[in-house]
């Protein structure tokens, strides 16, 4: 396929993922202040850090403001400066979609390009300020709707290997980021209150649409450890980093089939991908000074090199002149 | 005006407009007798129907994004061209006619376009038509002597007929390099299909949504190589060009990639397409670019569309490009005067289409003609497209009139004027007052040539003037469009 096609492809997963994954972090987070009693700063500021935009906020709005819910919310739904807002996120997607009108399916154009009028129109304003959960659940529904129909109604050929291979090396980096920064903070407090600690790793779960997968694992059981290794390894669980970077990698050998022209282009991307699953194991965990945050970081870190590889090797971009990728920052442990 | 005098409903008070020829309503205010059943049928809905449906249509459009840029905004504004649900009818007989006339045209063109780039052999008989015809920035005399691949020159052809004071079907205006609007004609067909079902069955209307697939077999069957084993590509400017909508449209009902010209490159005048599975032949390119950005080696060097090296290739017979560069010359507002003339000259035939009368400032007799009666004739620049660069005679000041005399007198090639034609008028849905009104309408209907002859695809684009008195039918400056029905013969 056209390689500026095939980046279109890849870009439209990413943004759609993205949008799909800020809307439910907001939604979940806005949740949880309605029964945690928790501070409104231990509550939004991480939302901050989990898209990586948290200095861009303090140096637009000042750090007193990292703890103003209202203020976070707009600023990761409609702010322009933003690349991470919603308003950025899903116009980019949209933009992507219309430039490769012709290779995604009907469909999924209408919805994309619908969701886009419905969030740049009165409608969608209209349903912020009055039913801010109601949002953000249109944003989801409708962004899942379209993942859905990728998957059923087009071709099931390269260029939906590029939208899905987008969709999954993005949610490694969501999740990844949304596990390293509730880790973080998490276990910095409330030592000892176990109803407390449960209720946050509960929201962890919901915001990564794993709440009842872990309990249907776990059988109820819910401790900081166990929930870090779910979202980590669990190859069953969509949105575990774990899934997400073996599911990429088997988009990657069905672009470069390992029996293929030793011409073709993916080699050097399969080979930063595959030692970089292997250490995705519980064992990685095992030695004392092992930690969650440096595995974590490792693979946000790996993900993105994973990521301007994919864009010289198939794109035909420099390194200098891929795509800056999204919120790549990671919370300093 | 006349009303209608026993019809209830929708068209209940439609009054003719004094002057214009009615599309679907005859002089006598009574439906002309081929429609009455469907204005009859169409008459029923109340106007509440009409709103809501309306509505419905122009928010699916939206939603589809059947729309065109405005270039005027940085960020892309797009707008939907307003559709009119009613849709303008052809009878059979009358399209008959015009499938016709609209055919020897396009062999007429055909072959000049043939010989200018070729023999010229008109000018040895008509000497004074040389300057005029290649004295346009459109005639590229460097592609003389190149035969294209596969023969033909107007693979795909948009002609603007319009319909004066009597009903008579004129010219009105050859596009032969990139017609647009294809695209809304079938996306208005799926629109009637879904919300006037009952009347559209009723019509007996013939098909157009076959367009795509036999746009597809007609650039097939121009490959330099076989037609099975051949890789047709659609060359876009991008999404900010205003008929990105069409383009990524027409690919998508083909089946066949839309590139930009990044995406094509030319090796041993070979063009072909970067892929993720590297180089990828291209045998033959519906380009929608113009001509002068094409190919920067050969046109302008400063232009990012086009692909280097791109006219060597289809010099060597190697690619095929539809349009053929260069078809500007036959399309030209000055070179439209004349040709009846290349219908009887390369045909020996009668022209079955009438056109509009028409002085061509770059002749003398003409150009004093013309300056006298510039309060009545309309002068249209001859390298402006889309309704810009013209001065409407009747309506016009004194100080325009000036202007434009000064205009044509420091360059007579570049004007041309005609009598004013009163367009025919078609019922429409005029949202404001609920009510149907008659609104002004022109017809550009599609022409595909493959080495076989030419092809008319039943119907073609209706346009229409939604400003009252307005003549102006183009997308950019407030026109709207409507589904052409025609009907098939009566069995």
């Amino acid at each position: 396929m056209i390689a500026r096609i095939a980046e279109n492809c890849f870009w439209l997963g990413r943004y759609l993922e993205r949008a799909e994954s800020t809307a439910r972090v907001l939604q979940m987070t806005g949740q949880l202040a309605l029964d945690a009693e928790l501070s409104a700063e231990h509550l939004w500021t991480p939302v901050l850090a989990i898209f990586g935009e948290r200095r861009a906020f303090t140096e637009r709005r000042g750090v007193e403001r990292e703890a103003d819910a209202e203020d976070v919310q707009r600023f990761m739904t409609w702010e322009e400066t933003n690349t991470s807002s919603l308003l950025n996120t899903l116009s980019a997607a949209r933009e992507a979609a219309r430039t490769i009108r012709e290779v995604v399916s009907k469909e999924c154009w209408e919805v994309t390009n619908e969701l886009y009028l419905w969030l740049l129109g009165d409608a969608g304003r209209e349903e912020y300020e009055h039913s801010r959960y109601g949002f953000f659940q249109h944003i989801r529904r409708m962004v899942q709707l379209c993942l859905g129909l990728f998957r059923s109604t087009m071709l099931h050929d390269t260029p939906l290997d590029f939208i899905w291979l987008g969709v999954m090396l993005e949610r490694v980096g969501q999740t990844a980021r949304l596990l390293d920064v509730h880790h973080h903070v998490f276990s910095g407090m409330h030592p000892g209150h176990p109803v407390v600690e449960t209720a946050l790793w509960l929201s962890l779960l919901r915001a990564c649409s794993g709440f009842e997968p872990f309990m249907k694992s776990h059988s109820g059981r819910v401790t900081g450890d166990a929930v870090a290794s779910f979202l980590l390894f669990e190859s069953r669980f969509p949105r575990s980093v774990h899934y997400c970077l073996d599911s990429a990698y088997r988009y990657l050998v069905r672009l470069c089939p390992p029996d293929a022209d030793a011409q073709l282009p993916g080699r050097r991307t399969l080979a930063l991908a595959l030692p970089l699953l292997a250490e995705l194991r519980p064992q990685a965990l095992a030695s004392p000074d092992a930690t969650v945050h440096a595995l974590l970081t490792r693979m946000v870190e790996g993900t993105a090199e994973l990521c301007s590889l994919i864009s010289e090797e198939y794109f035909g971009r420099s390194a200098a002149s891929a795509p800056q990728v999204l919120g790549t920052q990671v919370m300093a442990g | 005006m006349r009303q209608l005098p026993h019809d209830p409903g929708l068209f209940a008070g439609y009054g003719l407009m004094p002057g214009s020829f009615d599309e679907l309503i005859g002089a006598d205010g009574v439906p002309r007798p081929d429609f009455q059943r469907l204005l009859a049928l169409l008459g029923t809905r109340v106007p509440e129907d009409f709103s809501r449906m309306q509505a419905l249509a122009e928010r699916a459009l939206l939603n589809q994004g059947v729309t065109f840029s405005v270039y005027s905004d940085q960020r892309g504004t797009e707008r939907i061209f307003p559709f009119c649900l009613i849709p303008r009818l052809v009878s059979a007989s009358d399209w008959a006619h015009m499938e016709r006339g609209l055919e020897q045209r396009i062999r007429a063109l055909g072959l000049f376009l043939d010989d200018v780039y070729g023999p010229q052999r008109l000018f040895s008989e008509r000497p004074e038509l040389r300057d005029i015809i290649l004295n346009t920035a459109l005639y590229l005399p460097r592609l003389r002597g190149i035969r294209p691949a596969g023969g033909v020159r107007i693979h795909i052809a948009g002609i603007d007929l319009i319909r004066d004071g009597r009903g008579t079907y004129r010219v009105l205006e050859d596009n032969l390099r990139t017609p647009s609007g294809v695209s809304y004609v079938m996306e208005g067909r799926i629109l009637s299909k879904r919300v006037v079902p009952d009347v559209l069955e009723l019509a007996r209307v013939r098909r157009v949504d076959h367009y795509p697939a036999r746009l597809a077999e007609t650039l097939r069957s121009v490959s330099p190589e076989s037609p099975e084993h051949s890789t047709v590509v659609i060359l876009t400017p991008g999404p900010y060009n205003s008929a990105y909508f069409e383009h990524s449209f027409l690919a998508r009902t083909m089946g066949v990639p839309l590139v930009h010209g990044e995406d094509l490159f030319v090796d041993d005048d070979r063009v072909f397409l970067r892929t993720t599975r590297g180089p990828r032949r291209v045998h033959v390119i519906y380009r929608r670019i113009d001509d002068a950005f094409l190919d920067p080696e050969s046109f302008r060097p400063d232009s990012m569309l086009g692909v280097r090296g791109l006219l060597r290739a289809w010099a060597a017979g190697n690619v095929t490009l539809a349009n053929a560069p260069g078809n500007g010359v036959a399309d030209d507002k000055a070179t439209y005067a004349f040709v009846p003339d290349f219908i009887r000259y390369y045909l020996g035939e009668q022209p079955i289409l009438e056109q509009v009368p028409t002085y061509v400032c770059a002749r003398e007799e003409d150009q004093r003609y013309v300056l006298e009666h510039l309060e009545e004739l309309v002068v249209k620049t001859v390298d402006e497209a889309g309704g810009y660069g013209m001065l409407m005679g009747p309506q016009s000041t004194r100080e325009e009139r000036e202007d434009f005399r000064q205009r044509i007198l420091a360059h007579p090639r570049r004007y041309i004027a005609q009598p004013r034609v009163e367009l025919s008028t078609c019922p429409t849905w005029d949202a404001a007052s609920r009510t149907v009104v008659p609104r002004r309408v022109d017809l550009r209907p599609y022409i595909l040539t493959s080495p076989q002859g030419p092809w008319v695809l039943p119907g073609g684009l209706s346009r229409v003037a939604l400003r009252a008195g307005s003549y102006v039918v183009n997308s950019s400056q407030g026109g709207g469009s409507k589904d052409t029905w025609v009907q098939k013969e009566a069995v």
